[in-house]
C-alpha cells in the first residue's frame, strides 16, 4: 500500500454516518483493497491539522471499503467531526497487532466490549460470523453509558436477531423506557456459559478491563485465554517514536492487541 | 415449610450454608410475588425485610424531582435486596419490580435475632451480605468513574 511508512495515502470519504453523540463513521472506497486483520489500526491525517490512530471498524472480507469509526474528543478528531462526503484525509497502515482469531477456531468465543470499544471489535465479530462454524458458541457482551450511547445499534440488533450468537447489552444507567439490565459490564457474566477454555477478546477503557479480567479470573478463567486492545497515546505508529510505550514494548507495533498475561504486569505500574 | 426450606436452600445467597442454619431461618422466610410496577422498597422507608430474588428484574432507582427516575442498577435471580438490615437503616433508593418478581423475604427483626442467638450462623450470615455489599460498592464506583464517557 505505502512506499513509505510515514507517507499518507490520500483517500477521499465516500460516506460519513453520525453514529450516537460525538462519534462518526467514515467510509473510504478503496478499489485496489486495503488489506487489513481484526484488531489493526491506521493512522488518518487530517491536512494541516494533525494525525490520530484510529482502529478500523469495517469488515476484513471486504478490503475496498475501508471504514473507521471515530469519537470526537480531542483537537484533531473535533476538525474531523466538521468534515464530510468528499474530503480527502491522509491514511496510512495498517499497523499494528491483530485479533488472534485463527487460534480461536473450535473455541467458544466471548466478546466483551465497552462505549467505543465496539468498532475494534467489529471486524473480529463480522470474522467470526463469516466463518461460524469455525467455532462454538459465540458471545457478544457490550457495556455502554447510557442506552443512547449503544454504538452501531441497528447492527446489535441485527446480530441479537440471530441464532447463532447471543448478544447482551447493559448502560450504567437508564430511564424506564430501557428495559435490558442497568450495572457494569460484569453484571452480565452472571448469565452467560465461561468456560476456562473458552477464548475473550475484549476492548474498552482500561480500567473496565483489569475490573472485568477480575471477575473472569473469579469464574477460573485463564488470563492466557484473554485477549484484550490497548490505546496509547500513538504517533508514528511503526515502533519508532517511543510515545506509546509501555515498558520493553511499544503498543503500536506489538501491540494494540495482547494476550492479557503478556501486558498485566505493566497495567498496574503507575509511571506506565 | 419443607418446601420454603427447599427453595431457601437453592438460592446463592445461602449457597453452601449448613443445613441446620437454613431450618433455622425458615421461620423467618416467606414467599413473595410482586406485579410489575410494584415497589419492593420505596425511599425513606424503613428496610425490615431481605429479598432473595429467585424471579425477574427489579430496578434500583434515583427519583429526581422533575423527571423521570434514574435506574442505577438492576438485580434479578441470585441477587439480594435490603443487605442495610443490619444496620436497619431508611432506604435511600426506591426498588421497582420491573415485571413480575418472584421472591424470598427475610424478615430482618427475625434474622437479627436469629443471628444473636446463633453466632456462627450470625457470622455466615454478615460475612454473605459484606460479600454483596463490597461487590455492589465496587460497582458503583466503577459506574462513578463514568469510564465510557
Amino acid at each position: 500500500m505505502m512506499a513509505s511508512p510515514y507517507v499518507p495515502a490520500p483517500m477521499a470519504i465516500t460516506r460519513a454516518v453520525r453514529e450516537i453523540t460525538d462519534v462518526f463513521t467514515w467510509t473510504f472506497e478503496v478499489p485496489s483493497g486495503f488489506a487489513f486483520k481484526p484488531g489493526q489500526f491506521n493512522m488518518l491525517y487530517v491536512h494541516g491539522v494533525g494525525e490520530v490512530a484510529i482502529s478500523i471498524s469495517g469488515d476484513p472480507a471486504m478490503p475496498e471499503r475501508l471504514v473507521h469509526t471515530i469519537r470526537a474528543v480531542g483537537s484533531v478528531t473535533r476538525v474531523m467531526a466538521q468534515l464530510g462526503e468528499g474530503d480527502v484525509m491522509g491514511v496510512r497502515g495498517p499497523y499494528g497487532s491483530a485479533w488472534p482469531v485463527d487460534e480461536a477456531k473450535g473455541r467458544d468465543v466471548l466478546v466483551i466490549a465497552g462505549g467505543l470499544g465496539l468498532a475494534p471489535l467489529r471486524p473480529v465479530i463480522l470474522r467470526l460470523l463469516a466463518n461460524r462454524a469455525d467455532y462454538g458458541r459465540v458471545t457478544i457482551l457490550y457495556g455502554a453509558r447510557t442506552p443512547a450511547d449503544l454504538l452501531y445499534r441497528p447492527e446489535l440488533e441485527a446480530w441479537r436477531g440471530r441464532f447463532d450468537l447471543r448478544v447482551e447489552a447493559i448502560v450504567d444507567r437508564a430511564g424506564r423506557d430501557w428495559f435490558g439490565p442497568v450495572g457494569v459490564v460484569t453484571r452480565l457474566f452472571d448469565g452467560v456459559p465461561i468456560e476456562p477454555d473458552d477464548a475473550v477478546f475484549m476492548c474498552g477503557p482500561e480500567i473496565m478491563m483489569r475490573f472485568a479480567v477480575r471477575e473472569l479470573e473469579k469464574r477460573g478463567m485463564p488470563r492466557e485465554a484473554i485477549w484484550i486492545s490497548m490505546e496509547r497515546s500513538m504517533k508514528c505508529g511503526i515502533g519508532l517514536c517511543g510515545h506509546c510505550q509501555l515498558a520493553g514494548s511499544f503498543v503500536c507495533k506489538d501491540g494494540p492487541v495482547y494476550r492479557f498475561d503478556r501486558i498485566a504486569p505493566y497495567l498496574t505500574v503507575r509511571e506506565l | 415449610m419443607d418446601d420454603l426450606e427447599r427453595v431457601l436452600k437453592a438460592h446463592p445467597f445461602f449457597a453452601e450454608l449448613e443445613a441446620d442454619h437454613v431450618q433455622f431461618l425458615v421461620g423467618c422466610a416467606k414467599n413473595v410475588r410482586f406485579r410489575g410496577g410494584d415497589y419492593l422498597v420505596r425511599e425513606g422507608d424503613r428496610e425490615d425485610t431481605l429479598y432473595l430474588i429467585r424471579q425477574g428484574s427489579v430496578a434500583i432507582e434515583i427519583h429526581r424531582p422533575g423527571s423521570e427516575p434514574t435506574c442505577v442498577e438492576t438485580v434479578g435471580p441470585g441477587d439480594v435486596l435490603g443487605v442495610s438490615l443490619l444496620a436497619t437503616a431508611a432506604a435511600h433508593l426506591d426498588c421497582r419490580a420491573r415485571e413480575t418478581v418472584v421472591a424470598l423475604a427475610l424478615d430482618s427483626a427475625c434474622l437479627r435475632h436469629k443471628m444473636a442467638e446463633d453466632p456462627r450462623l450470625g457470622l455466615a450470615i454478615a460475612m454473605r451480605l459484606l460479600e454483596r455489599t463490597y461487590e455492589r460498592l465496587a460497582r458503583a464506583r466503577l459506574q462513578h468513574l463514568d469510564v465510557y464517557r
